[in-house]
């Protein structure tokens, strides 16, 4: 086990639990750690400096940030890559690995990529390993062998994640002092506030930075702030969440553990803060180089002593206060180094004066010095700042393990930007600063260049003051805003030093060193936009949080062109990680039942998809799928089938014009159908194309029962609603598909059982003839019968209001047992139905086959004033088809058995292709449906039919139906 | 117990019931779960924070077209203009408004109610002009969320603010829950927040499991049509 070296005693160490210890494991070794430490700080409190290895170079790298804004920390833990470990707090027996290395952390083969980076420019990719072609599978291996962050383990258990909607007045992205007074000023009349903060506590730089002389403000303010909010109970307080975008109509998407949260506010607080800045030397990204808030962090969160002896790198006041903690926490501090040649007087800088620690104004560290196997630092080589960039080196070496570098700031931008808001460059400051922002959306604190403690205070109540303001909702005056926020003289407006040996970097997460921008921007890429495409800058997983400015500056310089005339990258969502189990779950599937779902479970079914509805397939082993389907439709057809069509569309279509609008919504005529007949249903869209069918009963004067496809029913509904909200017939268009339960019950067997269960209807053929509609009892069930005949056989519908769909399927299977019903499936339909010649829409037809196409003039009235889509068959109807649906068949068995949407091939010509195919007991052939060339759609007609390996299967069009042409068998 | 096989009309529910354990018994020809499991206390107090009732088995109807308003104004119904709003009716139904020219009419929890019985009596294609029956009966499953709880629920399946503090008694959502259509009302009973929700029957399965994985969070579990009727 490694073991803790002792940590520092309180009150540092404010979020752990010094009770709690905890151990996981880390590269296979046992590490301890207590409750609230992240992986980062108790692999720190352990003495372990290098976490992971980087992406290029595997060079070793340990936290830079601690505040999960850069990439050295990522680790796999368990079965999941890329976990920022300055992020994760331990749990017991979690079990942690570094990243990028081909043997171990420590001794990793690939290191040695190092020694070639002269080799290995930006952009060595495009060029390097496309020619010869051959090559690339050769390559391909080897970059996916070097590439990559972690391992996906796709074996590993489903978490559970789910998504939840939230919604409230004021959202406050930001729990740091100006977001906390943000917050409690729009709460004092908002009905609700939402703060939200990255961190496991609020409190932002309040818990870790120094503000004065003994370091005791932050935590009275702290607490004051703390009190008040929990006197707040219209503030809910998210922590541990992530505000990750900002969308339009003010949706922002939450990310707390396991759960995505949706939320709209009226208005949107950003309080998000800086990113401290890193300064760009020889080296600088050895594990033991640091911001010098991440030094904080360590020693106020966690109580971890981050180095024994440091050299702080300041160009602010707030880098002497980093001093005055490391102090504090008995770290030896060597030097301060300022970049600044003559640094104003300042309480901390005054401070650290008192303390003896040297100060050498107007130096730079130019180079650390890595200790055995890069592994840490154990010296820094000092440069004089001479002028923008360029540093001349000196001969101070001082030894150190801890370089803390405080140089400079960048606002959070990114929500910002995302919801609407433009920053532009402020050369006083030299950092960006908001230009404007949406009316919904405030800024307060150092984003919104409020760096000082009691400015960004003063900000956030404004900011507070503001976002009810926008609502009519301010309470009070509006609260002073002091003209000086401590913006100025913050940031060094170059931090970037060259060296002529390289190795100091821009972008940690890809290894971009200053060469490599220069190389390309030499190249032409000199647009920000390119210049980070072509060298990935800011692509990595810390998006550019560290990298973009100092990119921007050295494209600036460069193209000698002012940062606002050099500009920005655009900042898009997520702000930072998210699981593809975020975005996946909780999903919602909906799937329809129908009323007969148990039974057919019951039976041995084999359930498909139709749209949201599951039906039977066939019933029985799926080893014997074509035995039973041809089984089921042998007894169909000499017996009697039962199958569930309740998931057809079914559409009541009432009033006193229903007749004529069915006239208009399809190419039959409706006017003049008999009450108690049903009659086919053609749609075409406005340019004829076929679009769904089904029949037409009429049941009353004015009342049409109309069916229409399983998966097209929702869109004729829709399409009928928008017609008639333009035509405004005297018309109600209800549907009512969920309401009836379906059984087609087919056969020459079919009336000797319906008669069983119906004593109110004559079911005789002369009093109910085929395509005849009645209203009857069945097995005490209120029906509608319809005789219609999809299946070819003499036939019944039978709906029922779908409560009793079970119950009528019970009482069917009963009265049919004496004549061997059997339960058939799509499929078996599906083959009685093609022996009939019938189409099935959107399976026989496409997006662009008319009646014409598909020999169904029959189905369209010639004397009709109008219908939807008549214009345009007519003008098809002049004109020449290019191609026709028709039948066919094969009678030699020898030949292979095409399937749908095999080709059928003339010459070198695709001329159409198979829509149905079959094998038919009852005709003892093969046949099918496929769209041919006109000229080939002739009974009689060869075809050539490109089967699974190339193969030519002549068939033989036919004239359709196949079976029983003459319809005697469903006229029965 | 009630077999809920041996009468003819059947909520798509009625196996995940008998799988919780539901004694059933019959209402309106329906196998209906009265009770589930074996601590009617406990199931209360289930009801009292967060609990899943189906009331499918219940009376209700609906109907539409543009002269509805008129026509059920005439059948003795107390109706305003305010759509997606639910008016209670003297004899315990509710009329729920859901446009100019729509309603569907609940029957009350303890069958008192005589209107949607008395309305589908009334009703014919003939002597209701511009007024349409639709069969809510059969096409619409009826579940009811009860509890403190639920408004909290809604927000993980349903994209509208049903807190109690923003969705006042007997307002109406036609919305998407759970991807689904469903139209959501609340309808508290006695001091109890509560929603009646009217959705497609064929997905009743669907939704039913789907809220309550919601519901688990918590601690939300199906309650008898007996523990809703004790709300009040």
């Amino acid at each position: 086990m490694t073991r803790m070296t002792s940590r520092l005693a309180e009150p540092f160490g404010s979020l752990i639990d010094r009770a709690k210890p905890i151990t996981f494991s880390f590269e296979g070794r046992s590490v301890q750690g207590f409750a609230g430490d992240t992986i980062a700080s108790a692999l720190l409190a352990s003495n372990i400096t290098m976490i992971s290895r980087s992406f290029k170079y595997h060079r070793p790298r340990g936290p830079m940030t601690m505040a999960g804004q850069d990439g050295n920390t990522l680790v796999q833990i368990g079965p999941e890559p890329n976990r920022l470990a300055d992020r994760v707090a331990i749990k017991e027996g979690l079990v942690v690995k570094g990243l990028n290395y081909w043997g171990s952390l420590e001794r990793d083969y690939f290191a040695l990529l190092g020694l070639f980076d002269r080799f290995l420019p930006v952009g060595f990719y495009y060029k390097a390993f496309y020619k010869p072609r051959w090559l690339w599978p050769f390559w391909e291996a080897v970059i996916r062998r070097v590439a990559g962050l972690g391992k996906v383990d796709v074996h590993a258990h489903h978490g559970y994640f789910d998504k939840e909607y939230l919604f409230c007045d004021v959202l406050v992205v930001g729990g740091g002092p100006a977001g906390l007074e943000a917050a409690l000023k729009a709460a004092e009349t908002a009905g609700e506030v939402i703060l939200v903060d990255e961190n496991a506590s609020l409190g932002g730089s309040l818990n870790y930075a120094r503000f004065d002389e003994v370091g005791a403000r932050a935590r009275v303010e702290r607490d004051r702030l703390i009190a008040a909010l929990d006197a707040r109970p219209n503030i809910r307080v998210m922590t541990d969440t992530v505000c990750n975008g900002a969308y339009a109509d003010n949706w922002y998407p939450l990310v707390k553990a396991n759960r995505l949260y949706k939320l709209r506010a009226k208005t949107a607080v950003f309080a998000t803060g800086s990113y401290e800045q890193p300064l760009t030397f020889r080296n600088n990204d050895l594990p033991g180089v640091m911001l010098g808030s991440a030094a904080q962090r360590l020693i106020k969160l966690y109580a971890v002593r981050p180095g024994q002896r440091a050299v702080v790198v300041a160009a602010n006041d707030d880098a002497y206060g980093v001093a005055l903690d490391l102090l504090d926490a008995g770290v030896e501090v060597a030097c301060v180094t300022d970049l600044r040649a003559d640094p104003p007087p300042a309480p901390l800088s005054a401070a650290l004066l008192k303390r003896h620690v040297p100060v050498i104004a107007g130096v730079t560290v130019y180079e650390a010095e890595a200790s055995a196997g890069g592994r840490g630092v154990c010296a820094v080589r000092l440069a004089k700042v001479t002028s923008e960039g360029i540093a001349q080196i000196m001969g101070d070496r001082f030894v150190c393990d801890l370089i803390a570098v405080s140089t400079g700031y960048a606002p959070t931008s990114p929500l910002i930007s995302q919801a609407g808001g433009t920053f532009g460059y402020d050369e006083a400051s030299a950092m960006l600063a908001i230009r404007s922002l949406p009316a919904d959306v405030v800024a307060a604190g150092s984003v919104n260049g409020a760096y000082a403690l009691d400015a960004a205070l003063e900000d956030g109540r404004h900011a507070g003051w503001q976002a009810m303001r926008s609502q009519r909702l301010a309470a009070g005056d509006e609260p002073r805003l002091s003209a000086e926020k401590g913006a100025r003289g913050i940031t060094w407006p170059f931090p970037i030093f060259s060296h002529p040996r390289g190795k100091n970097f821009v972008d940690f997460d890809e290894d971009i060193s200053v060469k490599d921008f220069e190389h390309a921007m030499l190249e032409g890429f000199e647009h920000v936009e390119l210049l980070k495409r072509f060298t990935t800058n800011g692509m990595g997983p810390s998006q550019g949080r560290a990298s973009s400015m100092p990119a921007i500056r050295l494209a600036a310089r460069h193209a000698k062109r002012t940062i606002d005339e050099t500009g920005t990258t655009t900042s898009r969502p997520p702000v930072t990680q998210v699981k593809i189990g975020h975005l996946a779950g909780r999903s919602f599937d909906p799937v329809r039942y129908t009323a007969m779902h148990f039974r057919h479970l019951e039976a041995g079914a084999r359930m498909m998809s139709a749209g949201l509805w599951l039906r039977p397939e066939f019933y029985g082993d799926p080893k014997q799928r074509a035995a039973l389907i041809t089984a089921e439709a042998k007894n169909v057809r000499e017996n009697v089938g039962l199958i569930d069509v309740s998931t057809l569309g079914g559409l009541d279509v009432r009033g006193p014009d229903a007749a004529e609008f069915l006239n208009r919504m399809y190419t039959f005529a409706y006017a003049k159908q008999p009450i108690g007949r049903s009659r086919y249903v053609l749609m075409t869209d406005q340019a004829g194309v076929i679009i769904d069918d089904g029949v037409a009963c009429r049941f009353h004067n004015d009342w049409f029962y109309v069916t229409a496809t399983t998966s097209g029913v929702d869109a004729v509904y829709r399409s009928m609603l928008w017609y008639n909200a333009q035509w405004r017939l005297k018309v109600d268009i209800t549907n009512v598909t969920a309401a009836y339960a379906g059984v087609n019950l087919a056969g020459p067997n079919a009336r000797k059982v319906l008669e069983k269960l119906c004593k109110d209807a004559d079911l005789s053929k002369d009093a109910f003839p085929y395509m005849g509609v009645r209203e009857a009892t069945v097995a005490g069930i209120k029906a509608l019968l319809l005789r219609v005949g999809f299946v070819g056989e003499l036939g019944y519908e039978i709906h029922v209001p779908a409560s009793r769909g079970e119950a009528l399927w019970d009482a069917l299977m009963i009265a049919g047992k004496e004549f061997g019903i059997r339960a058939f499936g799509v499929e078996a339909q599906r083959v009685l139905r093609l022996e009939k010649g019938h189409i099935i829409v959107s399976q026989d037809t496409d997006g662009l086959t008319t009646p014409w196409e598909a020999d169904m003039a029959w189905a369209i009235a010639k004397t009709k004033p109008f219908f939807v889509g008549q214009r345009s068959l007519e003008i098809q109807a002049k004109q020449k088809f290019a191609r026709k649906l028709v039948g066919f068949e094969i009678t030699d068995r020898a030949q292979a058995v095409p399937k749908e949407c095999h080709l059928v091939i003339r010459g070198t010509e695709i001329t159409g292709r198979v829509t149905s195919i079959a094998d038919s007991t009852s005709l003892g052939k093969i046949i099918g449906m496929a769209y041919v060339a006109a000229d080939q759609s002739e009974p009689g007609t060869t075809i050539d039919i490109r089967v699974d390996g190339g193969a030519m299967v002549k068939a033989t069009v036919v004239k359709m139906p196949f079976y029983d042409p003459d319809a005697a068998r469903q006229e029965l | 117990m009630l077999n809920p096989s041996v009468v003819p009309a059947r909520s798509f529910l009625y196996r995940e019931l008998q799988k919780r354990g539901a004694a059933l018994g019959e209402v309106n020809g329906y196998g209906c779960a009265m009770r589930i499991g074996s601590d009617a206390a406990a199931e209360d107090a289930q009801a009292r924070s967060l609990g899943l009732c189906d009331l499918t088995p219940l009376k209700r109807i609906g109907f539409k077209g543009w002269a509805t308003a008129e026509w059920l104004i005439g059948q003795g119904a107390t109706l305003e203009d305010a759509p997606n709003r639910v008016y209670p009716q003297d004899d315990g139904a509710r009329i729920a408004r859901l446009s100019k020219g729509e309603f569907v009419i609940l029957g009350d929890l303890h069958l008192r109610s005589t209107l949607p019985d008395r309305l589908g009596i009334a009703w014919s294609i003939n002597n209701a002009s511009g007024c349409f029956r639709v069969p809510r009966e059969d096409a619409s499953a009826w579940l009811c969320l009860s509890g403190e709880h639920a408004g909290a629920m809604f927000a993980k399946v349903c994209g509208i603010d049903m807190r109690p503090q923003h969705f006042a008694n007997n307002q109406i959502a036609q919305t998407s829950l759970a991807r689904m259509n469903a139209i959501i009302m609340r309808n508290d009973r006695g001091a109890t927040l509560a929603f009646d929700l009217v959705f497609d029957l064929a997905s009743a399965v669907y939704l039913w499991n789907a809220l309550l994985d919601a519901m688990t969070e918590f601690d939300g579990k199906p309650v008898g049509l007996e523990a809703v009727r004790g709300l009040g």
